[in-house]
C-alpha cells in the first residue's frame, strides 16, 4: 500500500468537511474499522492520498434502547458487540446473528456496523484491479464466466450483490440510517433506499454522499409477539460468505401472521424484499405448507445465470426453514 | 500525520516502544520489520487466515488488516508476549504436549486466540474452541489436537480455580 | 515421477559378485541388494497383534540387530512431543519468511497481466531508478513448465512467451518491500496478445487456441511431476501415456469386458486444488564472492541446493541451503523455482542478500496445483467378484506443465489380468502444475474405489465383501489393508450400514469405504551422521528438512534408542545441505530413508563408544551395553555409569560415524540414483458417515475412520497428525476447493484464502486413526512414511457414503451444493 495522510477526526462535522474537501495528494476516505478498506487498498483498488479516522470521534458507539424498545446504534458499534449485546439478543435476534456469522472472531472485534453497510461488493471481479482498468468490462465478465455467487434477480444491469449480512437482518426490521453533512444537515434514510445495486464505475454504493458520515443506524422497535430468525447458507461452516441469507420478521396475532417481513441477501444486487411470500403469509395461520407455499414466491421469477442456477432451490429451502424457524419462537 | 514517516510510541507485551513509521504500515509489519517479533506470522494478508493474530486489550484481532497507528494507546500482546519468562502459558504447554501442531506457521496465531478463550472462559466446551478458531485456517490440518490442548489447558485451569477454594 | 533407469547408484547391474551370497539377477534388472559382506538374519515378519512370521533375509554384515516390536523399545514407538514444539508454540522457530539478514534488500515480482501473448518489450528505466531500488532482472527462461521440443516452432525472443496470467517476468530489489512493491509496477511490458483457453474441455477441442505452438517435453523433477519423453501431441493433448511403467497394458481388455458379469462404466471429473501451504514459497538469497546461501522455504534443500549449481553454473560446494522450519509444501515446495532464479540474479547484481517471498495471489497462480481429472472408466468382475478387466482413459490439466496422470493404482492395487490404462495431458493457459500429496493418486483412487462400490451393489456384495475377494496381491499392503477393513468395519458401525436412501426425509445419512495403495519410495543416497563429543553430548546430523512431519524428533529418537538415552538428550541438526544429503520430504520418504541411516549411524558410534569403554574396564566389548542412561556390562551393576560419565571414561574428545541408508533387504521394485521403489506398498482404509441436506445441497461429514499402516510408527502422535492431516486435506478436496478462472481473461478469481476453501475448524468431523505396526523385514527400522497415504482414500470414502445416504452417485467433485444438487436431480 502507498502511504497517505492521515487525520484523527475529533467530531462528526470535522469529518464531514475533511471528506467534502479534495485533498492534493489524491482521494480522501473515512475509516472506521478499516477491514474493507485495507482489502480494497492492499487489491490497488483504492489509493487514498488522506484517510479520516473516525474512530477517534466519541460518542458514535453507543448501544441505546429507546423508550419504547427502539434501538439506535452508533456507526462504530463493532460485529462482535452487537452479536453479545444482551439488548440486541433479546429484541432483535435475526440482527444479533447475523453480526454472530459474520466473517471471523478476529474481523468482528473491529468491523463495524456502520462500515459493514458501506463495504463495496465481494465480487470477485469487482475485487481484481484489472476490472477497474479503462475498457474493462465486469459486468460482460460475470454474464460469460464465473456467476456462482452472484444475484438470480434483477441481474440483468448487474449482477454483483451487496455484501453486508447484517444488512439482511436490518432491512427485515425495517431499519434506518441517520446520516450528518459537511455542515451540519441531517438526513434519515430507509436502509432499503440507502444500498443501491453495485456498480464498478462508482466509488460506493449507497447515496452517502461526498461529505457525509453516517452515525447512526435506528432500528424501530418491534411490535410485541414479534418473532424472528436468520439463517445464513454457506458452503463452509466455519466462516464464509453466504451463497444466500434470509431474515424473517413476523408479527403475530395468536397463531396467525398479522405482519411479515421476509428478506434475502446475496440473491439480488441489494436486500430483496420477498413482498409476495409476505403476501402468502399474511392473515393465515402459519403451517409448514404455508411457509412452503411462501418460500416457493419468494423464488418465483428468479432468472438465474449460466452457473448460479442452484441459488434457486437452495433459497426455496432456506426461505421455508427460516419462517418456521421464526415460527417456533 | 503522514504521509511521511512518523515516530509513534506503540505499548507492546507490557513495554513502550517508539518506532518510526508511516501511516500505510500494518501493525504486523510493524511488529516484525521494525520491532523483530517474527512469531507474528502473514498468511493471506487480507484478514482471511488469522495467522496473524494479536491481543488489542485482550481481543483477538488480525494484526494484518490493523493498521499500526490504530494501534496506538491499546495494549499490544504478542505470541512472544503470553509465556511468562520460561514459564509457557497452560495452552502453549497443552499444544506441546497434545501435539497441537505440525509445520507450525499458523500455530502462534492459534495460540493467542485459544490462550484468550481459556483465560477468559475455562468452562469452554468444544464449541467454544471451535467458534474461537473458526477465523484459524491450519493447511497441515492440526485441528484434533488443537481442540484437545485447548479443552486440555481449560480443563487444567478449572480444576486451578476451584482448588483455591472460596477461603483463600 | 520419471522413468525408471536400470543402474543401481552407479554401478553396472552385471558386475561380477565377489562372494557366493551376491550371485546376481540377469543383466539389465536390479542385481541383489546390498552388496558386500551379508549374513544371514531372521527377521519377524507380519502385523503385530496378528500371527507374526519369522523370515530369513540377506542383510549386510554390520547392520544392527533387529529392533524388538514397539511395544518392548523404550523411545522407539512413544508418542513424545516433538523437540521443537516449544520453539513453534512461542514463535521463536524460524522460518524463511521470518529470515532477516544485515544488508538484506526486498524483492517483488513483475508478472503478465493477460494470458497469453508474445512479450514485445520489457522497459525496466523508470523502475531502475525509483529510490531505493539496487536492481531488476528480467527472466530469459522459465522453470516449471512445458518445453517446446522444436526450438523452432516460434519465432526466437529474448523473452519467454506468455502462456497464462500472472507467469513471472521480472523482479525488482529495493531497499523496503514498500519501494520494491511500488517501483514493480513502473516496469512496463508491451504484449501482442494471442489466444488463450483456460477449460479442460475447450482445450481439448480441435479448434482450440494452442497453449504450445508444437509438440512439448517436460523431464520429471526432485518433486515428480513432469511427462514421459517423447509422447506425440496434437494441440494442446500430449499423450498417451499407456502406462508402460507399470507393465501396462496387459491382457485383452476388450476380451475381459466381454467375459464379464458385470461391466461398471462411469466418467469422473475432479477439480484443480491449489495446495495453499501457510507459508508462501519463497527465499533469501545471499550472493557472495565465496559462495551462494540460499534461505529456503522447501521440502527438499538438496533440491534448492543442485538447482541453483545448475542454473548459476556454480559447484555444489559453493552453494549452502538452510530451512530451519518449513511453513508447509505439500509437493510443490521443490527447486529454486523462478522466484529463485530471480532472487539469486538480483542477488548478484545488486551485491547483497534479497528476500523474495511471495504473496498469496502468487502462491495460488504460479507455484503449483493438482491438476484437473476427466477419468473414462470401465471395470468388469465376474458373478463372484473377481475383477476381469480394468479399462480407463484419461485426461487432465496441468495448466502448461505436463504431469495430470491419475496414477497407477489400476494397474498395482488390486489383481486383474486385462488392464489398460490410457492417459493425456491437456494444456491451458493456467498455471503450472506440481507434485500434490499423493499426486495423480488422489483422482484415481476417487474413480477406481467409486466404481468398485458400485461392482459389489451391482452383484449384490458388500464393498468390503468384495474388496476381501480382489485385495488378494500378498503384498505387505494388502495384508495390512485386510486387516484395516476389520479394523476400520469395527470402529465406523459398519454392521449398522442401510440400504442406500434409507432416510425418507430430507436429511439422509450414509456410510462409506475406501482404500489405498500407495508405493514405498526411497531416497536411496539418504544419510546421516552421529557425533558423541567428549562431555557426553550426542548430535545427529542430515541436511534433511521439516515441514511438519517432525523430522528432528523422529531422528532423535532412533538415536536415543540406540544409546539407551531420551530423545530430548539427542541435539537433532538438519535442515542445512553442509550434513549429509537426506531425503526429499516428499513421497512419504523421509522416516523411511532417514531412520535405517540414523539408526546405522548410532548403531556404530554406539558399538566405537563401547569398544572403547570396554578397554577401560576390562571387559570384553560385546558386553558393553546402553540402557536407561547409563553405559555398563550387561548383568554387572557395579560397572553401570551415568552416560557422560561412561563416555568421559572412554576417554573420548569427539567420536564421529555416518552411515548410508541401505537398500531394502528384499530389493527394490524399480530404482533410479534419486529414488527406488520397494517391492511392497503401503495400505490404508477410510470410513466416511456423511449427512445430506438434499434440499440445499450440504454435506457434512461426521465422522472419519482412518486405519493406516506405515511400518514401524517411529512416533504414533507424530503419527496419527500426519493422518489427521492427510484426512482433513482430503475432506476440504472432496468438498470445497475448486480453482476459478475467469474464462475472457484468464485471471483466477479467487486467488485468496477466502475464496478459495480450506476446511476450517468447524468443518472437521471426529476423526478416529488407528495404525496398525508392521514388521516388513526391510531394513533397520522398518519405519515408512504415511503422509501421502493418509490423504488418497478420503475424497472416495466419502463420494460412497454419499451413495449410500442417497442412492445417488456424485461422480464430479468438489461436493459443493451446486454439484450435489445436479447429482441428486440426475
Amino acid at each position: 500500500m502507498n502511504t497517505f495522510e492521515w487525520v484523527d477526526a475529533t467530531s462528526v462535522e470535522q469529518a464531514a468537511d475533511l471528506l467534502a474537501a479534495r485533498s492534493a495528494n489524491g482521494a480522501v476516505v473515512a475509516k472506521a474499522g478499516g477491514i474493507d478498506l485495507l482489502d480494497l487498498m492492499k487489491e490497488g483498488i483504492v489509493r487514498p492520498g488522506r484517510i479520516v479516522n473516525l474512530k477517534s470521534i466519541g460518542g458514535l458507539d453507543g448501544i441505546a434502547l429507546g423508550p419504547e424498545g427502539g434501538l439506535t446504534l452508533g456507526a462504530l458499534v463493532t460485529l462482535a458487540r452487537i452479536e453479545s449485546a444482551a439488548e440486541i439478543r433479546g429484541r432483535f435476534p435475526a440482527l444479533a446473528a447475523a453480526a454472530a456469522h459474520a466473517s471471523t472472531p478476529q474481523v468482528r472485534n473491529v468491523a463495524t456496523i456502520g462500515g459493514n453497510l458501506l463495504q463495496r461488493p465481494r465480487c470477485w471481479y469487482f475485487r481484481s484491479q484489472l476490472f477497474h482498468r479503462d475498457g474493462a468490462n465486469a459486468g460482460d465478465a460475470i454474464s460469460d464466466g464465473e456467476n456462482q455467487y452472484h444475484a438470480i434477480f434483477d441481474n440483468r444491469e448487474t449482477a454483483m450483490v451487496h455484501a453486508s449480512t447484517p444488512a439482511t437482518a436490518l432491512v427485515a426490521y425495517g431499519a434506518e440510517v441517520q446520516l450528518t453533512a459537511a455542515g451540519g444537515q441531517r438526513r434519515t434514510v430507509p436502509l432499503t433506499d440507502f444500498l443501491l445495486p453495485p456498480d464498478i464505475k462508482r466509488d460506493r454504493d449507497t447515496v452517502l454522499a461526498p461529505g457525509e458520515v453516517l452515525t447512526h443506524v435506528v432500528v424501530p422497535a418491534p411490535a410485541p409477539n414479534t418473532r424472528a430468525a436468520y439463517h445464513k447458507q454457506t458452503e463452509r461452516d466455519s466462516y464464509d460468505w453466504p451463497i444466500c441469507d434470509v431474515a424473517v420478521v413476523l408479527q403475530m396475532d395468536g397463531e396467525t401472521v398479522a405482519a411479515a417481513s421476509i428478506v434475502a441477501g446475496w440473491v439480488a444486487p441489494t436486500p430483496r424484499r420477498a413482498v409476495e411470500s409476505e403476501r402468502v403469509l399474511v392473515g393465515k395461520p402459519l403451517t409448514e405448507e404455508l411457509a412452503r407455499a411462501a418460500a416457493a414466491a419468494a423464488v418465483a421469477g428468479a432468472t438465474p445465470l449460466s452457473k448460479n442456477g442452484y441459488k434457486v432451490a437452495l433459497m426455496e429451502a432456506v426461505v421455508r426453514r427460516t419462517i418456521m424457524a421464526a415460527a417456533s419462537k | 500525520m503522514g504521509p511521511s514517516e512518523l515516530t509513534v510510541e506503540l505499548f507492546v507485551n507490557g513495554r513502550m516502544m517508539s518506532v518510526r513509521l508511516d501511516p500505510a504500515m500494518t501493525l504486523a509489519e510493524v511488529l516484525r520489520d521494525h520491532l523483530g517479533l517474527t512469531g507474528t506470522k502473514i498468511g493471506c494478508d487480507r484478514g482471511a487466515c488469522s495467522a496473524c493474530t494479536v491481543w488489542l486489550d485482550g481481543d483477538v484481532v488480525a494484526s494484518c488488516m490493523t493498521l499500526a497507528l490504530d494501534a496506538r494507546s491499546r495494549n499490544i500482546t504478542t505470541i512472544e508476549g503470553l509465556a511468562h519468562g520460561e514459564t509457557l502459558h497452560p495452552v502453549q504447554q497443552a499444544f506441546v504436549d497434545h501435539d497441537a501442531m505440525q509445520c507450525g506457521f499458523c500455530t502462534p496465531g492459534m495460540v493467542m486466540s485459544c490462550a484468550a478463550l481459556v483465560d477468559r472462559k475455562p468452562g469452554c466446551t468444544l464449541d467454544d474452541v471451535k467458534a474461537a478458531v473458526s477465523g484459524h485456517l491450519c493447511r497441515c490440518g492440526a485441528y484434533p489436537n488443537i481442540f484437545k490442548a485447548t479443552l486440555a489447558a481449560a480443563g487444567a485451569a478449572r480444576t486451578r480455580d476451584t482448588s483455591r477454594g472460596d477461603g483463600r | 515421477m520419471s522413468t525408471a533407469a536400470t543402474e543401481k547408484n552407479g554401478k553396472a547391474p552385471d558386475a561380477a559378485p565377489s562372494k557366493p551370497e551376491e550371485a546376481g539377477a540377469p543383466a539389465g534388472q536390479p542385481a541383489t541388494p546390498n552388496p558386500g559382506a551379508s549374513r544371514q538374519q531372521t527377521l519377524t515378519y507380519g502385523i503385530v497383534g496378528e500371527p507374526l512370521e519369522q523370515v530369513t533375509r540377506r542383510v549386510p554384515l554390520d547392520e544392527p540387530p533387529p529392533l524388538a516390536d514397539n511395544a518392548a523399545l523404550k523411545v522407539i514407538g512413544k508418542p513424545l512431543p516433538r523437540l521443537d514444539a516449544v520453539q513453534k508454540v512461542t514463535g521463536a522457530a524460524r522460518y524463511t519468511f521470518d529470515v532477516k539478514i544485515p544488508g538484506m534488500l526486498y524483492a517483488r515480482r513483475v508478472t503478465s497481466a493477460v494470458a497469453h501473448a508474445r512479450i514485445v518489450s520489457i522497459d525496466t528505466a523508470e523502475a531502475e531508478k525509483y529510490p531505493g531500488v539496487r536492481a531488476v532482472h528480467v527472466l530469459d527462461r522459465l522453470l516449471l513448465q512445458a518445453q517446446v521440443r522444436d526450438p523452432n516452432a516460434e519465432p526466437a525472443s529474448r523473452y519467454p512467451t506468455v502462456r497464462y496470467l500472472g507467469q513471472p517476468l521480472a523482479a525488482v530489489a529495493a531497499d523496503t518491500q514498500r519501494a520494491a512493491d511500488a517501483a514493480a509496477l513502473l516496469v512496463k511490458v508491451t504484449y501482442e496478445p494471442l489466444p488463450h483457453v483456460t477449460t479442460l474441455d475447450g482445450a481439448m477441442n480441435d479448434g482450440s487456441p494452442a497453449d504450445f505452438p508444437g509438440p512439448t517435453e517436460q523431464p520429471g523433477t526432485a518433486g515428480g511431476g513432469g511427462a514421459p519423453p517423447g509422447l506425440p501431441q496434437h494441440g494442446n493433448v500430449r499423450g498417451p501415456d499407456t502406462g508402460r511403467m507399470f507393465g501396462l497394458p496387459r491382457g485383452d481388455v476388450a476380451r475381459g469386458l466381454a467375459d464379464a458379469a458385470v461391466v461398471v462404466e462411469a466418467e469422473y471429473r475432479t477439480q484443480v486444488q491449489t495446495h495453499v501451504p501457510m507459508e508462501t514459497h519463497g527465499l533469501v538469497a545471499d550472493w557472495r564472492e565465496d559462495g551462494l546461501t540460499i534461505y529456503a522455504s522447501t521440502q527438499f534443500t538438496t533440491s534448492v541446493r543442485d538447482e541453483a549449481a545448475e542454473m548459476f553454473d556454480l559447484p555444489k560446494s559453493r552453494v549452502r541451503v538452510i530451512s530451519d522450519f518449513t511453513g508447509g509444501g505439500f509437493g510443490a515446495k521443490y527447486g529454486i523455482g523462478n522466484f529463485g532464479l530471480l532472487a539469486i540474479n538480483l542477488s548478484r547484481k545488486a551485491r547483497a542478500p534479497v528476500r523474495l517471498m511471495l504473496d498469496r495471489r502468487e502462491e495460488h497462480v504460479s507455484v503449483g496445483n493438482r491438476p484437473s481429472s476427466l477419468q473414462r472408466l470401465k471395470i468388469g468382475a465376474a458373478a463372484d467378484g473377481r475383477l476381469t478387466a480394468i479399462a480407463l482413459e484419461a485426461y487432465g490439466s496441468g495448466g502448461v506443465a505436463a504431469g495430470a496422470g491419475v496414477g497407477f493404482a489400476h494397474a498395482m492395487m488390486y489383481p486383474c489380468p486385462n488392464v489398460s490404462a490410457i492417459q493425456f495431458d491437456v494444456f491451458t493457459n493456467a498455471g503450472p502444475c506440481a507434485a500434490f500429496r499423493a499426486p495423480g493418486q488422489v483422482q484415481g483412487i476417487f474413480a477406481l474405489e467409486q466404481s468398485l462400490d458400485e461392482v459389489a451393489g451391482r452383484l449384490g456384495l458388500d464393498p468390503i465383501a468384495l474388496r476381501d475377494i480382489i485385495d488378494s496381491s500378498g503384498s505387505d499392503d494388502s495384508r495390512a489393508r485386510r486387516v484395516q477393513r476389520r479394523i476400520g468395519a469395527e470402529k465406523s458401525g459398519w454392521r449398522t450400514r442401510r440400504p442406500p436412501n434409507a432416510d425418507t426425509g430430507p436429511i439422509k445419512r450414509g456410510l462409506g469405504m475406501a482404500q489405498s495403495h500407495w508405493l514405498s519410495v526411497i531416497y536411496p543416497p539418504s544419510s546421516c551422521e552421529v557425533r558423541i563429543t567428549g562431555d557426553g553430548s550426542v548430535e545427529a546430523f542430515s541436511a534433511s528438512q521439516d515441514i511438519g512431519t517432525g523430522t528432528r524428533t523422529v531422528l532423535a529418537q532412533v538415536v536415543a534408542e540406540e544409546l539407551g538415552l531420551e530423545a530430548g538428550d539427542i541435539g537433532a541438526h538438519i535442515g542445512d545441505t553442509r550434513y549429509p544429503i537426506g531425503p526429499p520430504s516428499g513421497g512419504s520418504r523421509v522416516t523411511g530413508s532417514l531412520t535405517p541411516a540414523a539408526r546405522n549411524a548410532a548403531y556404530r558410534a554406539a558399538r566405537d563408544l563401547a569398544a572403547r569403554l570396554a578397554t577401560a574396564l576390562g571387559v570384553p566389548q560385546d558386553d558393553v551395553v546402553f540402557e536407561e542412561g547409563h553405559a555398563g556390562v550387561r548383568g554387572n551393576a557395579a560397572t553401570w555409569l551415568p552416560f557422560k560419565e561412561a563416555v568421559k571414561k572412554a576417554g573420548i574428545t569427539e567420536l564421529s560415524h555416518r552411515a548410508e541408508r541401505r537398500e531394502d533387504y528384499d530389493g527394490y521394485l524399480m530404482e533410479t540414483p534419486e529414488f527406488s521403489v520397494g517391492k511392497h506398498g503401503i495400505g490404508g482404509v477410510q470410513f466416511a458417515e456423511v449427512l445430506v441436506d438434499t434440499e440445499t445441497g450440504a454435506v457434512k461429514v461426521q465422522h472419519i475412520v482412518a486405519v493406516h499402516d506405515c511400518g514401524r510408527p517411529i512416533n504414533p502422535m507424530l503419527t496419527e497428525s500426519q493422518i489427521y492431516g492427510g484426512v482433513i486435506q482430503g475432506l476440504s478436496y472432496a468438498l470445497y476447493e475448486e480453482r476459478h478462472l475467469d474464462p475472457t481473461s484468464g485471471l483466477q478469481l479467487n486467488a485468496n484464502i477466502d475464496q478459495y476453501k480450506i476446511v476450517g475448524a468447524r468443518e472437521v468431523p471426529v476423526i478416529d486413526v488407528h495404525v496398525i505396526e508392521q514388521l516388513t523385514a526391510q531394513t533397520s527400522t522398518d519405519a515408512r512414511g504415511v503422509a501421502e497415504p493418509a490423504n488418497v482414500a478420503t475424497a472416495a470414502a466419502v463420494a460412497n457414503a454419499f451413495y449410500n445416504a442417497t442412492g445417488k452417485r456424485i461422480r464430479t467433485l468438489p461436493l459443493t451444493p451446486a454439484n450435489v444438487l445436479d447429482a441428486l436431480r440426475a
